[in-house]
């Protein structure tokens, strides 16, 4: 508990440091968090993009320290900034593409199970190969837990498509925790 | 499988079901194990999900983007508005700065130190969480300083002569800074730039003695 205040005490001054122009003091908030933005950013994006889009993420905090109010811990801050800039950069990516959900079922994404030669999957993995609205939905409620209100509204649909994604995407990664 | 029920059980499994509705699948579990052997699978990918461990990119990542944190650049200070004057909308008082910012530095080491004072922890009184406030933080400060260079000065005949004047002429700027600093913030206690100055100053100081009892620890 002490060690818990220690540490939020700490961050908070990184914070401010980093708020001054202290490129150290950002450097540590940087390694305290970047497993987790990177994490997050890796599942709900293609892996190939994960490192680009989380130097983005933590170029864009930087930019954006004076809008952070300490309202909430800076961690949850940082993760819905990492969060906006990966439904920002997926919709401007499909944009230029042309191709953003050009299919609705998420288990046609997983259809191979079936042929794959090795006998079982690493969950990641399957969660890589869901579609990209299954897999969206998916990492945001049940890995990181938000509810499907707030994420209908970030990915512009109704809870009900969310719903009915995330019980899709269910679905198919449970045939593959199955094998 | 019947699908009707099929597709609820994410709902179900969720808690966002009507009582209605969730009566009524209930009681078609009760006579379709197909559907709870689907609804413990769900259960099971739900759980999956919650352990999954963060990682880390395979290659460090901070040389790009400090690359990119301008120089001459402000954080906070948005490309298209830069003529606005940078306004810090986070604040801390004077010892919230200074405690958080010493915390950071005592966090990140001390094992060293502990070493090389094995009584040190049965020794330093640990507040408890109740009664941790600022004002605590500063004495604690003040306290693990006096016993970082109490652990020095019975160390330092473990490091060359040339080491413990470089240390100790370095000691003497920072306390020199500290003291300005303070006397300075004694006008002007509200001043950001001051607080921030002499947050870090500590900071310094305790972790130029950290080090160095580490390296005497190593001697």
């Amino acid at each position: 508990m002490l060690e818990e205040t220690l540490t939020a005490d700490a961050e908070a001054a990184d914070v401010a440091l980093a708020g001054s122009g202290d490129a150290t003091a950002f450097e540590r908030l940087y390694r305290t968090h970047v497993a987790r933005v990177h994490s997050l950013v890796r599942r709900m994006l293609d892996a190939d993009e994960a490192d680009d889009v989380t130097q983005d993420v933590f170029i864009r905090a930087w930019q954006k320290l004076s809008t952070f109010r300490g309202e909430s811990a800076f961690g949850t801050w940082l993760h819905r900034l990492a969060v906006n800039v990966v439904l920002g950069r997926r919709k401007s990516v499909g944009v230029e593409r042309g191709r953003f959900v050009t299919h609705e079922d998420p288990l046609d994404g997983v259809s191979g199970r079936g042929e794959t030669p090795e006998l079982s999957m690493d969950f990641e993995e399957a969660l890589a190969r869901l579609p990209e609205k299954a897999r969206q939905v998916f990492v945001l409620h049940d890995v990181e837990g938000y509810r499907h209100e707030e994420i209908a509204r970030m990915l512009g649909v109704v809870p009900g498509t969310s719903k009915s994604q995330l019980h899709h995407a269910r679905m198919a990664l449970r045939r593959h925790l199955d094998r | 499988m019947n699908d009707q029920w099929t597709d609820r059980l994410s709902e179900y499994l969720d808690g966002e079901l009507e009582t209605a509705q969730r009566e009524a699948l209930e009681a078609h579990l009760d006579a379709c194990a197909e559907c709870r052997a689907t609804l413990e699978a769900l259960r099971g990918v739900v759980a999956h999900a919650k352990t999954l461990e963060d990682r880390p990119p395979r290659v460090d990542l901070w040389q790009g983007i400090n690359a990119r944190l301008t120089p001459g650049w402000q954080p906070g200070v948005s490309r298209d508005t830069t003529v606005r004057r940078f306004a810090r909308r986070v604040s801390f008082s004077v010892p919230q700065l200074l405690a958080a910012s010493i915390a950071l530095v005592l966090l990140s080491g001390g094992g060293a130190w502990l070493a090389l004072k094995p009584d040190a922890v049965a020794e330093t009184p640990q507040p408890t969480p109740a009664t941790f406030t600022a004002v605590s933080w500063t004495s604690r400060t003040d306290q693990a300083v006096a016993e970082l260079q109490e652990a020095l000065t019975r160390n330092e005949s473990r490091l060359d002569t040339a080491t413990v004047r470089v240390v100790r002429q370095n000691l003497a700027v920072i306390d020199r800074a500290i003291a300005e600093a303070r006397s300075a913030l004694e006008a002007d206690p509200a001043n950001t730039y001051l607080n921030l100055h002499l947050a870090n100053t500590m900071r310094r100081k305790v972790e130029l003695l950290r080090r160095v009892n580490a390296i005497a620890a190593r001697s």
